[in-house]
């Protein structure tokens, strides 16, 4: 919309692959989730996250794996920073939706605040990304 | 305006956004949800004018100013986009504002076809990149 998808790619420092993935589970869970509010669907909350968890699980598979070509064909440190920072950023969404999952089963009393904690904490890692961007 | 401009201007919007979003639902605020959705209404009103006046200068000139790739049918569909995501906020501003009856799975409709093609787009985009 705003962005082309290598803009995109250079920014959030992730794969056309894993921006794909996002916006995939994003749609199924939409779906999902919809089907859950205007009960239609009669299933826990953790069945309707798991399209997000999936596509966490895939991008950290992803991650590994880029790691494991890196280090073979450059080295130990330009593999590891690249391991870290999508490691970082992966683990900070899980954490949001894991926090938002327990949220909406009511499993937690936490406030709201608390569920975008990790997200706040994302966007300031984002906005380092952007100032970096040329 | 340069990536960095677009990205930092995405980067605020988002977290002002957020910001209100939790105020609200945190019940710090009582705001109305159009009031709430602000930051997004900016974002949009820029989206739209960038896209609109560069469309029009790509028409007037033949060719894109910043000299990348982007054809104008790839703009047109941007600004669809834009357009959709528009609706999608109106809707659920009214849905939570004040028509609570309306379904959700109507509201959802603009969402959905943003969704289905951003998923279709970033698709063509990786199969183009892997034929590099």
């Amino acid at each position: 919309m705003f962005f082309t998808l290598q803009e995109l790619v250079r920014w959030l420092r992730m794969t056309a692959f894993e921006l794909w993935l996002h916006a995939v589970s994003v749609l199924v869970f939409s779906i999902l989730a919809v089907l859950k509010y205007e009960q239609d669907l009669a299933v826990s909350w953790w069945v309707v996250f798991i399209p997000l968890f999936t596509c966490d699980g895939l991008s950290a598979y992803f991650c590994v794996i880029v790691l494991i070509r890196q280090y073979m064909e450059h080295d130990i440190k330009v593999a590891s920073v690249r391991f870290l920072t999508s490691g970082l950023s992966l683990v900070l969404l899980f954490l949001f939706k894991l926090l938002l999952c327990q949220r909406l089963s009511a499993q937690r009393d936490i406030s709201v605040s608390e569920v975008m904690g990790p997200m706040f904490v994302l966007l300031q890692i984002i906005m380092v990304r952007a100032c970096r961007v040329h | 305006m340069a990536v960095i401009h677009r990205a930092l201007f995405t980067w605020f919007t988002t977290l002002d956004f957020l910001i209100f979003l939790v105020l609200k639902l945190d019940g710090k605020i009582n705001w109305n949800w159009f009031l709430i959705f602000i930051p997004l209404w900016v974002f949009d009103a820029v989206v739209v004018i960038y896209l609109t006046v560069n469309m029009i200068i790509h028409c007037k000139n033949g060719y894109d100013r910043n000299h990348s790739d982007l054809s104008l049918r790839r703009k047109g569909w941007f600004l669809a986009c834009a357009v959709l995501k528009m609706v999608f906020q109106v809707l659920l501003c009214l849905k939570l504002q004040y028509v609570q009856s309306l379904s959700l799975y109507f509201v959802m409709i603009p969402f959905w076809i943003l969704a289905t093609g951003a998923a279709g787009d970033i698709f063509k985009g990786l199969v183009l990149i892997n034929r590099r």
